[in-house]
């Protein structure tokens, strides 16, 4: 900026003319302006959408907390018109079928992620299936319940959490999938060859070194999958539907859940069932905001002590 | 031999010994990425128990050929051998070769350091468990003395199960020379082994070097020429894919045969 062209081009060796310093006010009135509007326009937008989570935030606490007493976490979900109430059969059901799906999902999406990283790479198979990845990322979950209810529920002849745990498997798999494959891609290639220049065969490599190197960030993608579908209403619908008693070992009928109690108690005319609604609605947020910031911890904890 | 050294006492700590044995000998070797040829027509020995430095500018192929010497480039499909290298005698681009054994044998430390997220002691035992199932004794003394051979062990005998990502870069890059002296290579590949230390660290390692040129066959990339002088024994000069010119270390920084490498060395390019 300051060097003159003279100078730029090297055409006499002497030291050039040193410039003027430009006067000062120099910045028109206009950008000024332009800045400051963004900075008011960016913070009002900022202000919206906090007011608006926090009012919901707000809401959910001021309803739910009056629903909490022992009694929601002994006793069964009531019948339509008897008074009182918990919600322990769908806090327990959503547990079983939210642990269950994790569990399925876990292994399919680390292994997945792994093999798009680590074997597949750019090669036209691991396009393909990272393509698909994303599609079934952004599918509506509804669709995956429509799925396991086609796949599952009519074949079995009726309800079931096993349909529930499967959807819920199908919607968290995804993400481990494509949250595995980002964190190993962070691990340095030179940790790979370091791997591979002591004679290990990619296989140990890939569990001795770069699991390890990728362990929070793959650990913190599976905590999201779970918060994710912890909350999942829709496949569940299709599949675990409710029931306003415990479910059987078994876990055929029907199968109480959290997302589908909320949903049918909070559209119902019995004001202790919408109370119980509430209730449910701030254990799940509660579960879910514990799982995040249990997420965010994780990832940013120390790595590799 | 020893009247050259005689004649040149600022470089070498010792004299090439050009008796030795062939310990590697690189023949006819063409080397490419994709479609770039990289390497052009190579052929080098290096000898047994002697330190050999590459030189030359960037992009000359320096690394790229080290990288032959345990077939690490293998790990990218575009890249590929011609020709030959022999490693007592056998050669190691023939698609029969074992490559994970022919690492055990020719092992490799990097530019920049590369400790495993696992303890000190783990990344030491990491690449002896691999082709040896010893006893918890028996791997005690092996860590320790790679780690001693490593001039690391005193630094971190009361900490080895601490994590290896925890030592400071010069500890790190000692840590990884002692993982590959664990394995009891016959070669060791150093590939700009300093360029990322401070000139302590980097002093260390230089001597570390020195001692173990007892026992092991090395090779070194380096882009710092009096390192180079510092070192080793031999030392090849290359540019643009091809070995310009290669022999003593004193003779080649003394007297060069080729105008290059006398271009080079006396820093008018590069």
């Amino acid at each position: 900026m300051s060097a003159s062209p003279a100078a730029v081009s090297g055409a006499t060796p002497a030291a050039p003319p040193r410039p003027a310093s430009p006067e000062w006010g120099r910045v028109r009135a206009g950008r000024r302006t332009a800045d400051k509007v963004l900075v008011v326009g960016c913070t009002v937008a900022t202000a919206l959408g906090a007011i608006v989570l926090g009012s919901i935030l707000l809401m959910l606490i001021v309803q739910g907390v009056q629903g909490f007493s022992p009694a929601l976490f002994t006793n069964v979900t009531p019948g339509p018109g008897t008074e009182g109430g918990g919600i322990a059969n769908a806090i327990l059901g959503s547990l079983v079928m939210t642990a269950l799906g994790i569990v399925v999902a876990t292994p399919i999406g680390v292994l997945a992620g792994t093999y798009l990283a680590e074997y597949g790479r750019a090669s036209h198979l691991a396009n393909v299936i990272r393509f698909l990845n994303d599609i079934l990322l952004s599918a509506p979950s509804i669709l995956i319940g429509l799925f396991v209810y086609t796949l599952m529920v009519r074949p079995m002849g009726g309800y079931s959490g096993w349909a529930g745990a499967v959807a819920l498997a199908i919607i968290a798999t995804p993400v481990i999938v494509r949250t595995t494959e980002d964190m190993l891609r962070l691990v340095p290639g030179t940790l790979r060859e370091a791997g591979a220049a002591l004679g290990a065969p990619l296989s140990i490599v890939i569990r001795s070194v770069t699991w390890r190197a990728a362990q929070s960030g793959i650990v913190t993608g599976v905590l999201l999958a779970l918060a994710r579908i912890a909350g999942e209403t829709a496949p569940l619908l299709f599949t675990a539907l409710n029931n306003n008693s415990w479910f059987s070992p078994n876990l055929m009928g029907g199968v109480a859940n959290l997302p589908v109690m909320i949903y049918q108690f909070a559209l119902s005319p019995y004001e202790n069932w919408r109370q119980l609604a509430w209730a449910g609605a701030l254990l799940i947020t509660i579960t879910i905001l514990g799982l995040s910031i249990v997420a965010r911890l994780v990832l940013s904890g120390p790595k590799g002590r | 031999m020893s009247a050259t050294a005689t004649a040149a006492p600022v470089v070498g700590q010792s004299t090439a010994d050009e008796s030795a044995p062939v310990r590697l000998a690189v023949k006819d070797l063409n080397f490419y990425y994709g479609d770039f040829k990289g390497l052009k027509n190579i052929n080098l020995n290096f000898l047994d128990r002697q330190v050999t430095a590459l030189i030359g500018p960037s992009g000359c192929g320096k690394s790229t050929l080290l990288r032959t010497f345990n077939r690490i480039y293998s790990l990218y499909p575009e890249q590929r051998a011609e020709g030959q290298i022999l490693l007592d005698g056998r050669n190691i681009l023939d698609p029969s070769i074992d490559l994970n054994e022919l690492r055990a044998r020719v092992g490799m430390v990097f530019q920049k350091p590369t400790p495993f997220p696992m303890s000190i002691y783990d990344n030491i035992a990491f690449g002896i468990r691999l082709y040896e199932r010893l006893g918890k004794a028996d791997l005690d003394v092996r860590v320790e003395e790679a780690l001693r051979k490593g001039a690391l062990w005193d630094e971190v005998k009361d900490k080895l199960k601490q994590s290896g990502m925890g030592l400071s870069g010069g500890q790190q890059q000692r840590l990884c020379i002692a993982r590959t002296v664990a394995q009891r290579p016959e070669v060791i590949l150093f590939d700009e082994p300093t360029s990322a230390l401070d000139p302590i660290s980097t002093g260390r390692i230089e001597e570390l070097i020195e001692q173990l040129r007892g026992e092991f066959t090395i090779a070194i990339v380096t882009h710092n020429m009096q390192q180079a002088a510092r070192i080793s024994q031999f030392t090849a000069f290359m540019y643009l894919g091809e070995l310009i010119e290669f022999g003593p270390t004193n003779r080649l920084f003394m007297n060069p045969s080729k105008r290059q490498t006398q271009d080079y060395i006396t820093g008018r390019f590069g």
